[in-house]
């Protein structure tokens, strides 16, 4: 197991450079560069600016500069923060998208594997169907469609929660975007957990468990739900990364200032390093997501040893 | 803030005389803070939320580019003037200025400004602050931009001098003398903008890039740092030992950095925003009608316009660039298209400028299809034939199409010309247009001071900002001249006469004047709608009570 982990751990690095590599490629050939202004800067001004972040250098040595700050831990000088590195900028967006996208994906794991496992013992009746259907529309509309949907029920009609924005971790300013992404997430868990609860309980083994008698709660809780999970592990390593990504429209509708935000601004600013930054975080993120859930598989079914 | 290239340069020769013979001025105004109106009763709590647009780039006021950083640069620093919420220059850090020659100005400082940490500014920190933003060094955006009116300016932006060469002086602690490298009529309102304004040395000495950090801003405008969250809101506190806090009535200001018009505007609904940075496209009616206590719209000075590439093969025809904007009805786009409140233009400079007149197209009054029947007349001549296919490249937003599809619309019904619409990201589309890659372009103009040369800046031959690539000699000629008159009233003519010359070129096609309609809760008082310049200080603005 250690040695498997210790593995896959230094798999990351090659990933990382190749994730690195060709991203600084692509973002170095996008037409306009990040002093490409309204208004044009003169030829002095752009010499210094190429100077300060080493854009007048070849490309190959601006790569082994940023290679070589990245070693170092250094994520280098944000283009469109002037009074931010990208360390700080990352440092300061991260907890916020990990506190949303973590407590959202705690309860729709919960939510979902609950709804799931009800559909399935209750297969094919109304409240299967109702359920189904609530948990499927999360799925079915996209977030820019519910999230302005949430707020204009629970900030502008009800006044319960704030529209949006950001206070240190208040629940309050928590609420709707963390409803949102549950909504998302809550349909693929929960139909994920049905389908595979129901194949579960179709075993040699649940039926037997059955024919001697034990409660159904006893069936499912002690025997059925550790290998109806397996499918479900499965689907929470991209579910999480699909968090991430979905961030840039719900940071967006709700004004929250994560990674998500940071990236489009990076983007369209054409800010290199914090881009780059941005991509060398989620790519670590999602390459430990997926080192989770393979650990995961593990514990779940003792067939799998590694 | 959308800006403008360098002037053309100055020819000293010529002042010498001219400042031989000019009586020396003095003038002072009286300061003006918010001016809460006999009868209207305060809240008592007097805090605000505006947003702001986006996230800053910057608080240095040096390196303050956009429109964003520039208000938060008018809350957090002053400088030795300050415009108003009318768009006057009133006095700030200097109680008084005279101007002693065409290009040598004495600004008085006042003895009770003060620093957020108590201590006094001085003329030094003015030089300090200037010399700063100039050099090249710290590759200030706006430092070829503002550079060029100052005496040896241009030189030190250039690198061919040091920013000790500079053209600002302290006489003496509570005096500032400003040399200028011609004579520039608006000094004064160019010495409100946040880059020409003090910067306490002490403290960019001991934090390096994080003296603006909060903790560690020294700032002396009537506002001072309280907190900055990157992306999610930026708080101001009232500074205590600004010299005007009497008239400040603002305890707290929270800037948001909202991007999203939609997201805005919920805020604005839900009662977490007071003010909105815009209104999402096509909703103004709605709102209007929806919030007409709250809606706020006043034109400035902007001008939206489509720039011709004049190297074009068909475009490099006169009669072609002319035959193309006729046709536009205005009227229609302002009233029907955007229908945001904006108003037609029909020329170079926008309603409400200094330094020149609007002058209008002869044809502007002319009925639509006498319009049509020269446009279609022009076209025959230049030998361009119904089927020819335009490119027209737009950076991607709702309100860029519908004015696009709107002038494809007219050219294809009323000169029979097809258009490609090409809308692309917007770095892509000013590196197009810099690059002269491509035929028609969306663009757009906000001036950074009130006067004539910076919408001039546009057409000039060899200005920097000119996507247009157009160039008339003698509209040049004029303007240059006009830049070393000292009669106010010879200078007027000679830009008026220049923008008229140039346009008559049509190197570009003015659409609409910028109208910036926002929502701004009713209980937000100050809030002036003759404010051409948008600056809405905070200073200005006062919460009623509600």
């Amino acid at each position: 197991m250690w040695s498997y982990t210790l593995r896959r751990v230094l798999l990351t690095l090659p990933t990382l450079l190749i994730v690195v590599t060709v991203c600084y490629l692509l973002l170095h050939a996008t037409p306009g560069g990040p002093f490409d202004g309204e208004r044009k800067v003169s030829a002095e001004v752009l010499a210094n600016l190429q100077a300060k972040y080493h854009l007048g250098e070849p490309l190959w040595k601006q790569y082994l500069l940023y290679l070589d700050g990245l070693l170092h831990g250094d994520l280098g000088a944000s283009f469109r923060y002037a009074d931010w590195s990208v360390n700080e900028l990352v440092l300061r967006a991260l907890p916020v998208s990990l506190a949303i996208g973590g407590v959202s994906m705690a309860l729709a794991i919960v939510i979902g594997v609950l709804l799931g496992v009800a559909a399935a013992l209750r297969r094919n009746s109304i409240a299967d169907y109702a359920l189904m259907l609530v948990s499927n529309a999360g799925n079915a509309f996209p977030s820019f469609v519910i999230g302005p949907v949430l707020i204009l029920v629970f900030a502008i009609a009800l006044k319960w929660l704030p529209a949006g924005g950001w206070d240190d971790f208040d629940p309050r300013y928590m609420a709707l975007p963390v409803a949102l992404l549950v909504m998302i997430n809550v349909a693929t868990v929960g139909r994920v957990t049905r389908a595979s609860l129901i194949e579960v309980m179709n075993t040699p083994y649940i039926r037997t468990a059955r024919a001697k008698g034990l409660a159904m709660h006893t069936i499912v809780l002690r025997h059925a739900l550790k290998p109806t999970l397996i499918p479900v592990v499965s689907v929470i390593g991209p579910l999480a990364i699909q968090s991430i990504t979905a961030a840039v429209v719900t940071e967006s509708v709700f004004s929250l200032p994560g990674i998500g935000k940071l990236i489009v601004n990076g983007a369209a600013n054409r800010d290199y390093t914090l881009v780059l930054g941005l991509v060398v975080l989620v790519t670590v993120v999602a390459v430990l997501l997926n080192l989770l859930v393979d650990l995961a598989y593990a514990w779940l079914d003792p067939k799998i040893r590694y | 803030m959308k800006s403008f290239a360098a002037l053309t340069p100055f020819k000293r020769t010529a002042l010498a005389a001219a400042s031989m013979t000019l009586a020396v001025g003095a003038l002072s105004l009286p300061a003006v803070a918010a001016i809460v109106p006999q009868g209207v009763a305060l809240a008592a709590k007097q805090e605000l939320v505006r947003n702001n647009g986006s996230e800053v780039e910057t608080l240095d006021p040096a390196l303050v580019e956009s429109v964003g950083a520039a208000n938060l640069g008018r809350d957090l620093f002053e400088g030795l003037t300050v415009t108003n919420g009318d768009g006057a220059v009133t006095p700030g850090v200097a109680e008084k200025w005279e101007q002693k020659d065409p290009t040598t100005w004495i600004f008085h400082l006042r003895k009770n400004a003060r620093w957020s940490n108590g201590q006094n500014v001085t003329a030094s920190d003015f030089v300090y602050g200037c010399q700063r933003f100039i050099d090249p060094k710290l590759a200030s955006p706006y430092g070829n931009v503002f550079g060029p009116f100052l005496l040896n300016g241009a030189d030190i932006v250039a690198g061919k001098k040091p920013a000790s060469a500079l053209g600002v002086h302290a006489i003496d602690a509570l005096t500032l003398e400003v040399r200028t490298a011609g004579p520039v009529p608006f000094l004064p309102e160019l010495m409100s903008n946040p880059n020409l304004g003090p910067v306490h040395r002490a403290t960019v000495e001991k934090y390096g890039r994080d003296w603006t950090k909060p903790g560690n801003l020294v700032s002396n405008g009537p506002f001072q740092l309280k907190d900055w969250q990157v992306n999610s809101k930026l708080v101001l506190a009232k500074n205590p030992n600004y010299w005007d806090k009497e008239h400040v009535q603002l305890t707290q200001v929270t800037y948001l950095p909202v991007e999203d018009e939609n997201t805005d505007v919920k805020l604005f609904q839900s009662g977490d925003n007071d003010m909105t940075y815009q209104m999402p496209t096509g909703t103004y009616a709605k709102y209007r009608q929806q919030f007409p206590n709250d809606t706020r719209n006043s034109l400035i000075l902007g001008t939206r316009y489509y720039s011709f590439n004049n190297r074009d093969p068909l475009l490099k025809d006169v009669r072609v660039r002319k035959a193309l904007s006729m046709v536009i009805d205005r009227d229609l786009l302002a009233q029907r298209v955007t229908a945001d409140g904006q108003t037609p233009m029909y020329g170079l400079m926008p309603k409400g400028v200094s330094g020149a007149d609007v002058s209008n197209y002869e044809w502007a009054s002319w009925p639509m299809d006498k319009r049509v029947a020269e446009a279609k007349k022009l076209l025959e001549q230049a030998g361009v034939k119904p089927g020819t296919k335009l490119r027209f490249a737009m950076n991607t937003s709702d309100y860029n199409k519908k004015m696009a599809i709107f002038a494809a619309s007219e050219w294809k019904t009323k000169l029979g010309l097809a258009t490609d619409i090409e809308s692309m990201e917007f770095k892509v589309l000013l590196k197009k247009r810099h690059d002269g890659d491509y035929q028609i372009a969306r663009n757009g103009w906000v001036a950074d001071y009130n006067d004539a040369t910076t919408f001039l800046q546009l057409v000039q031959c060899k200005s920097t900002q000119n996507d247009n690539f157009n160039c008339n000699p003698k509209a040049d000629a004029l303007i240059a001249q006009a830049s070393e008159t000292t009669d106010q009233a010879k200078r007027k003519q000679l830009l008026t006469e220049a923008a008229k010359l140039v346009m008559d070129d049509y190197p570009l096609l003015p659409l609409l004047q910028y109208g910036l309609p926002r929502l701004v809760k009713s209980y937000v008082g100050g809030y002036s709608l003759k404010n051409p310049m948008d600056h809405y200080g905070s200073k200005d603005l006062y919460i009623v009570k509600h």
